[in-house]
């Protein structure tokens, strides 16, 4: 089955647009991992996708991260081909157009926060003083202005995941991809995180949400249901409480 | 990504794993340091024995029999230059005077109640005395049995000989000599450059009466005395154009030309070419011997490379965190280049003023002036970043092609 969907505003352009995508691994025996995908991202938006392990969520989270191509079918992000780029343009897209945030943080143990925040900068080619500067700007926007210069392990699991967050908007991408950002943080520290999310769509950033936790994927404008690789549902959430 | 940020970035890597670190380079300092030790007391020696050989009298040129075949040092062979030979030589153009050196087949030398047996006895002519060279007395006088003896060999016996004194030399055939020594000295003129730093006993006595090798001249028919090694002294303006005439004379008219042994030919050198000979040699040596060290080189680089591998392996996770903000493969590679980079620096870095120190205690253990070896400082230091960055190739083009989505599910 293949969904088609127009986003839910017409009238704004698509950060990210799939088009008929199919992905197909060669283990042993070809495993299919998306079957004929599309979907679409507004600017602004908030999408959340759900589903089991193995549905495919982490391979759609891959190509929208232009972290992989597809194997059919097209991935446009920001005006980029996904599928036709070459390793280091899509190195660059990631730079520039796509924030990260991960479960497990992913933060740079020898780096300290301020430098992981400003570490996608350091690959853009920015001078060092202006992108310590930015680094500062968005840890105090995270609530982490007198932490700017501890190292990971000194830092809660949450203000970890705040470091983060802050790095996934330091070079102010089209799209923010968070892959179950709540999981490894308490729930207390997870709301609050997703209170920050809340922000980031309340200033107009495109973001993306991975998680298998309905409460977190209610948090979002609509919920995108995966499952054996196909996109089996859009789930649009009517009033939200922010 | 900016050099800078790669260099500060690396430099985090290194220090965050201290005694890692300190041990690859601790490899490479080794190697780069036992490189700077050879080539520092190669240069130290070469240097000395550039300026012994120097410091005798560059305006003589010295004449010999040697052996074709023989590479590197020239040898002393044959008693092939008469009388007639020294006559003629003394003739030629730019020539001052010709000193003829020879050696006495003596049994023993006798001091007091002190013997040495088989002492070598050098028989020359007054003119080998220099005012610079004399210690005490005067040199011999020709005709009589007058003797002079250097340094070393005035106190080679039980006590030390002075002017004055008596000796008594056996000869072959059981004839013995009464000398009376007239002069210490402490080095001759027309002794070969390269025998300077053999620092011998020699005992000098006049040819006239105790050399008694002769030969039939071929030009002139009668026996004479022949002598294996003759010291033409030059005018020091003309001394390159003497030696060219002295090479002539013997090629041409020489009675020691029709003396000569078969493979043998008459070699006549100024002392540039003995250093240029000496110099040829020692470079050879220590090249050879600084070639084997470059193998401690080889041992630190594979040092580097087994670090770089293991820490690529380390930090895929980590390579798989920049790859998704934004490093390109290129920027992985430089990351990993300048690690390594970095390790060889810090080698050589360290290892200029260990194998310098290291270098200094060789020369002072062997007596020789310390010389810098400046050419092989540099290149020491370029070979270990070289050498580094070599290193690191592999293991960067390893970590520039680890795939972001394995990397970011390592564990």
């Amino acid at each position: 089955m293949s969904t088609a969907d127009a986003g839910r505003d017409g009238d704004a352009a698509p950060v990210v647009e799939l088009t008929g995508v199919t992905k197909t691994y060669d283990l042993g025996g070809v495993v299919e991992a998306l079957s004929g995908v599309s979907l679409a991202l507004t600017e602004g938006s908030y999408t959340a996708v759900m589903g089991p392990s193995g549905s495919g969520k982490s391979t759609l989270l891959n190509l929208i991260g232009a972290l992989d191509t597809p194997t059919e079918g097209r991935v446009v992000v920001d005006g980029h081909d996904v599928g036709a780029a070459a390793e280091t343009e899509r190195a660059a897209l990631r730079g520039t157009e796509i924030g990260f945030v991960f479960q497990t943080f992913n933060l740079l143990s020898r780096l300290t926060a301020v430098e992981n925040v400003a570490l996608p900068l350091v690959f853009e080619g920015v001078p060092r003083a202006e992108r310590t500067a930015q680094a500062r700007e968005l840890l105090a926007d995270v609530g982490l202005g007198d932490r700017t210069d501890h190292r990971p392990n000194q830092l809660s699991g949450g203000q970890r995941q705040r470091v983060a967050i802050a790095r996934a908007l330091v070079a102010d991408p089209a799209l923010v991809l968070a892959d179950e950002p709540t999981g490894n943080v308490d729930t207390e520290t997870g709301s609050r995180v997703l209170d920050l999310f809340d922000d980031l769509h309340a200033r107009g950033n495109t973001l993306l949400l991975v998680t298998h936790e309905r409460h977190v994927a209610e948090r979002a404008e609509r919920i995108v249901h995966v499952r054996d690789g196909e996109l089996v549902r859009i789930e649009p959430l009517g009033g939200r409480d922010d | 990504m900016d050099a800078a940020e790669a260099v500060r970035i690396a430099m985090r890597s290194i220090r965050s794993h201290r005694l890692r670190s300190t041990l690859t380079i601790v490899g490479l300092v080794i190697g780069i340091a036992s490189v700077i030790v050879f080539a520092t007391f190669g240069a130290s020696v070469k240097a000395e024995v550039v300026n012994d050989i120097e410091g005798s009298s560059a305006n003589n040129v010295y004449v010999f029999a040697t052996p074709d075949d023989d590479e590197g040092f020239d040898r002393v062979l044959q008693p092939v230059f008469t009388e007639h030979d020294v006559a003629a030589l003394e003739s030629l153009p730019g020539v001052r005077h010709v000193i003829p050196r020879g050696t006495v087949d003596a049994n023993s030398l006798t001091y007091g109640n002190d013997t040495i047996a088989r002492q070598r006895v050098t028989a020359t002519t007054p003119t080998t005395f220099g005012e610079e060279t004399l210690v005490a007395g005067r040199g011999f006088r020709s005709g009589t049995n007058e003797v002079v003896l250097n340094e070393r060999a005035a106190r080679s016996f039980g006590e030390n000989v002075t002017v004055g004194d008596r000796l008594t030399l056996s000869l072959a055939g059981n004839r013995s000599r009464e000398l009376i020594v007239v002069g210490i000295v402490n080095g001759t003129e027309g002794q070969l450059p390269v025998s300077d730093f053999a620092e011998q006993a020699r005992v000098y006595v006049p040819v006239d009466p105790f050399y008694r090798t002769v030969v039939e001249s071929p030009s002139v028919g009668v026996r004479q005395r022949a002598y294996p090694q003759l010291t033409v002294v030059t005018d020091p303006t003309t001394t390159e154009a003497t030696k060219a005439v002295v090479a002539t004379y013997l090629r041409e008219d020489s009675d020691a030309r029709r003396l000569l042994p078969e493979e043998t030919s008459l070699a006549a050198r100024t002392s540039g070419d003995f250093v240029a000979q000496v110099a040829s040699v020692i470079e050879r040596i220590t090249r050879f011997v600084t070639g084997v060290a470059v193998i401690g080189l080889v041992v630190g680089a594979i040092g580097i490379a087994n670090i770089m591998l293991v820490s690529v392996t380390e930090r895929t996770r980590e390579i798989g965190v920049m790859k998704a903000v934004g490093a390109r493969n290129r920027d992985v590679l430089v990351l990993f280049l300048v690690e390594a980079g970095l390790l060889g620096a810090i080698g050589a870095v360290l290892a200029l003023p260990v194998g310098v120190a290291v270098g200094y205690a060789a020369t002072r253990y062997a007596e020789v002036t310390f010389t810098l070896a400046p050419m092989w400082m540099v290149m020491a230091v370029v070979v270990g970043v070289v050498v580094g960055v070599l290193a690191g190739l592999y293991p960067a083009w390893r970590a520039a092609r680890v795939d972001p989505i394995d990397a970011l599910r390592y564990e």
